[in-house]
């Protein structure tokens, strides 16, 4: 699909008035035109002029500054969108031609609507150009013809070419229409090649030897006879169930409405393959082209469809329906078989406490958003920051053992905070220090416990950085005159080239 | 201007003799009260307790010196109880981690442990020395401390639980009083840290609903050699409801006692004679 004056028309949407408008960049000191408008192009405007050609041919131009990255966000967003039609979808940047347009598969999409394909693209345009977006669209077999065709100059908005006839389509299409790179389209001009079929004629080393490999590959991936592939940005879900609205809905109370009734059915279709969702998506597909989305996380797979409607209730606060939702999606995008072994929390008697567990985690994991719940279990380190790693918080553990001749702190420090210390040399602990604007007098100390860092683990920067010495670092247990205790170390030795330094890594109740 | 009570009620008492109920029969047993003892009669002790029973059992200290101070003889379970430190310690909430750590550790008979703190400086190897398995710990780290209140409510009201511990800034009437009716849903003792942010103080000055509120604070520990014994806190029941506040010195961690959070040491004074101390 071609998406013709994409930034103006983008711009027009967000409130631009509908007066001939430019955008411009500036090239060398010159501002130049970068897009221009569909009325700006009747008067005879061109990508490239300058901006003072551009303001005497039509005196009441609006011009703006060009924002690639803001056209390319809200391409994206368009493309999220056509997700209705069909899960894979991408957006088409300009890289080399200047043109936006998307990508739609819309493979074994296209029973779904009354009319097959011509009646889904026919949707599909008449939902954009109610926005006010221009779009030009072509159904092929192959990208690359797609591409050509709705690009060429046809009247008919939307072209559609079965399958196979590529060839005899695209031979009298110009050749820049092959998406080539600019000065490989203007060398194959110099040579009198102007359209495709011009370029299928030539042996096919002549012209590898001449502009590299784009041109013909180019062609075969039109003509099908090479693989194109496209990046989808999201992989397509399996179990995906959706609704359509006969008229826009945006009141919260029809929402959840929506997910009691989608939920089951998606639940239903997980249970008959015995599978249990880790994460559902949810779309809502609003009147005005934008998508928003919301998920959430499972601890354990379900297909506990009232659990799961009651997780995505609580996200639905986020969901701001504009105009109205005349569409919501919802999909499992991870999925696990049911027979996943359950948490060893020893205690846990019944089933039931372990599906109450589950859904506290699950709840507090999809309110405070991912990463924020885990458990913690055990590693073979000696350096303490190293010694706990996260785990997730329906995993079966490790049992913890301790080692009670070396007691650890109950507050660990993120980065230790280097102290002023007064000590004896050269393996005392100290005997006063100042932490947070505080002198402490110790009167009590246990230590020294020598840690060494892991050698093994050292990155490449690192071991320019720090000399050897402060790889080992001397731990000292200290309690101060009020009975407050801390977990002090000490790094660098005596008698090298610095002078040791401590620090206060943890406390200890 | 008005006379003493005393003075005043016959003029407005019509008939005394007809109306049992009436503030003389007061009097009498007001004045049959043991002299300057805080502790009720017997009977009525016991009156009380068959009214208000704690529904989910007790933690006892092991010690009559600080059972006899709550009641039912234990930390109520439960219910909703309040941790809070002093000094540096309400920045770093150090001992009140280990006080919550040794009564965790002792409660929800193995049950997850749910741990809700906006900052993640807890080190479960820490806690093994207070008799917390670190195994049991669900750490929850939320953006503040009213997130972390809400997320406290969630544990709790979910159920599946054994103790949930949070940290938070503030602990006012509304928020204490949602978490202890969420305690009560499923029967689980929710401990509540006071900590504030590095750098900022503030009083806490707001009065919870909490069934006890208590402080801790380091004391200097019986030396071994040049080395610190076991550490000691001066603990401080603040505010007990259905109890009555004192102080303790207690000695906790590094020990095999499985059954009991702490040790007490020593007994300090009546803390009714010390109102310093009421301030908390």
């Amino acid at each position: 699909m071609w998406l013709p004056y994409w930034p103006i028309l983008r711009l027009r949407q967000g409130g631009l008035p509908d007066r001939p408008a430019v955008t411009i960049e500036a090239t060398h000191g010159v501002r130049r035109l970068a897009a221009i408008g569909p009325d700006a192009a009747a008067q005879g405007l061109s990508v490239g002029q300058t901006l003072a050609d551009a303001r005497a041919l039509c005196p009441g131009l609006l011009a703006r500054e060009a924002d690639p990255g803001a056209d390319a966000r809200a391409l994206a967003g368009l493309a999220a969108w056509c997700e209705r039609y069909t899960p894979l979808t991408a957006a088409d940047p300009p890289d080399t031609t200047g043109e936006h347009g998307l990508w739609l598969d819309i493979t074994g999409c296209a029973h779904l609507f009354e009319g097959g394909e011509a009646a889904l693209a026919e949707d599909l345009q008449a939902r954009l150009n109610r926005n006010g977006l221009l779009a030009r669209c072509a159904i092929a077999g192959t990208p690359g013809a797609a591409w050509a065709l709705a690009r060429s100059l046809t009247t008919s908005p939307c072209t559609r070419l079965p399958a196979g006839r590529e060839r005899h389509a695209l031979a009298l299409l110009p050749i820049a229409l092959l998406r080539l790179d600019p000065k490989i389209t203007a060398g194959l001009r110099r040579l009198g090649l102007r359209q495709i079929g011009d370029l299928a004629r030539i042996p096919r080393g002549e012209i590898t030897a001449r502009f590299g490999p784009q041109p013909l590959l180019r062609l075969d991936q039109a003509l099908g006879a090479a693989e194109e592939v496209i990046a989808w940005p999201r992989p397509p879900a399996p179990f995906t169930e959706r609704l359509d609205f006969p008229e826009p809905i945006g009141t919260p109370e029809d929402l959840a409405r929506a997910l009691d009734i989608l939920t089951p059915r998606l639940c239903t279709r997980l249970a008959g393959q015995d599978q249990g969702a880790h994460r559902i998506g949810a779309q809502f597909f609003r009147v005005d082209n934008t998508l928003q989305r919301i998920a959430v996380a499972t601890a354990l797979p379900s297909h506990d469809a009232a659990y799961l409607a009651r997780l995505l209730r609580a996200q639905l606060e986020t969901i701001d329906p504009g105009f109205g939702i005349e569409a919501i999606l919802l999909h499992a995008e991870e999925t696990a078989g049911l027979a996943t072994p359950q948490a060893d929390f020893s205690e846990i008697a019944s089933s039931q406490e372990a599906s109450r567990l589950s859904s506290a985690i699950d709840r507090l994991a999809n309110r405070l958003g991912q990463g924020r719940v885990w458990r913690v279990a055990p590693r073979a380190s000696h350096v303490p920051e190293r010694a706990v790693q996260k785990t997730p918080p329906l995993q079966s553990q490790p049992a913890w053992v301790t080692d009670p001749s070396a007691p650890r702190p109950i507050r660990l420090l993120r980065t230790p905070e280097p102290l002023e210390v007064t000590a004896p040399v050269p393996d005392d602990p100290p005997i006063l220090f100042h932490w947070r604007r505080r002198l402490h007098r110790v009167r009590a100390a246990a230590g020294p416990e020598r840690i060494a860092a892991e050698w093994w683990r050292k990155s490449s920067r690192e071991s320019e950085a720090v000399p050897e010495t402060d790889r080992i670092r001397d731990y000292y247990r200290v309690e101060d005159t009020d009975g407050a205790r801390f977990w002090l170390f000490r790094t660098g030795l005596h008698g090298g080239g610095r002078t040791p330094r401590w620090y206060l890594h943890g406390l200890f109740p | 201007m008005r006379p003493p009570f005393p003075l005043v009620r016959p003029s407005v008492q019509s008939d005394p003799d007809s109306s049992p109920v009436s503030p003389p029969a007061a009097h009498p047993v007001r004045t049959g009260m043991p002299k300057g003892a805080p502790a009720l009669p017997p009977h009525l002790a016991a009156l009380r307790d068959s009214i208000r029973p704690p529904r989910f059992g007790v933690l006892a200290f092991g010690d009559p010196r600080i059972d006899a101070y709550l009641p039912g003889g234990g930390l109520a379970l439960g219910q909703l109880h309040e941790i809070g430190g002093v000094g540096v310690d309400r920045e770093t909430g150090a001992l009140p981690a280990g006080f919550a750590a040794a009564l965790a550790g002792r409660i929800g008979g193995g049950r997850p442990v749910f741990w809700i703190a906006p900052r993640p400086d807890l080190y479960p190897h820490g806690l093994t020395g207070f008799g917390l398995d670190p195994g049991r710990l669900v750490l929850v780290c939320p953006d503040d401390s009213d997130t972390t209140l809400a997320a406290m409510e969630t544990a709790l009201r979910e159920g599946g639980a054994g103790v949930v511990v949070g940290e938070v800034e503030t602990l006012d009437r509304v928020a204490s009083r949602r978490l202890a009716l969420a305690c009560v849903q499923h029967g689980i003792t929710c401990l509540a840290l006071r900590r504030w942010p590095y750098g900022r103080h503030g009083e806490d000055r707001d009065t919870s609903l909490a069934a006890t509120r208590w402080r801790v604070e380091a004391v200097p520990s019986e030396r071994e050699g040049r080395e610190p014994g076991p550490p000691r806190w001066l603990l401080a029941l603040t505010q007990a409801r259905g109890g009555r506040p004192g102080e303790w010195i207690v000695e906790a961690g590094e020990s095999d006692d499985a059954t009991y959070p702490v040790r007490v040491v020593a007994i300090l004074a009546d803390p009714a004679a010390a109102p310093r101390r009421l301030a908390g």
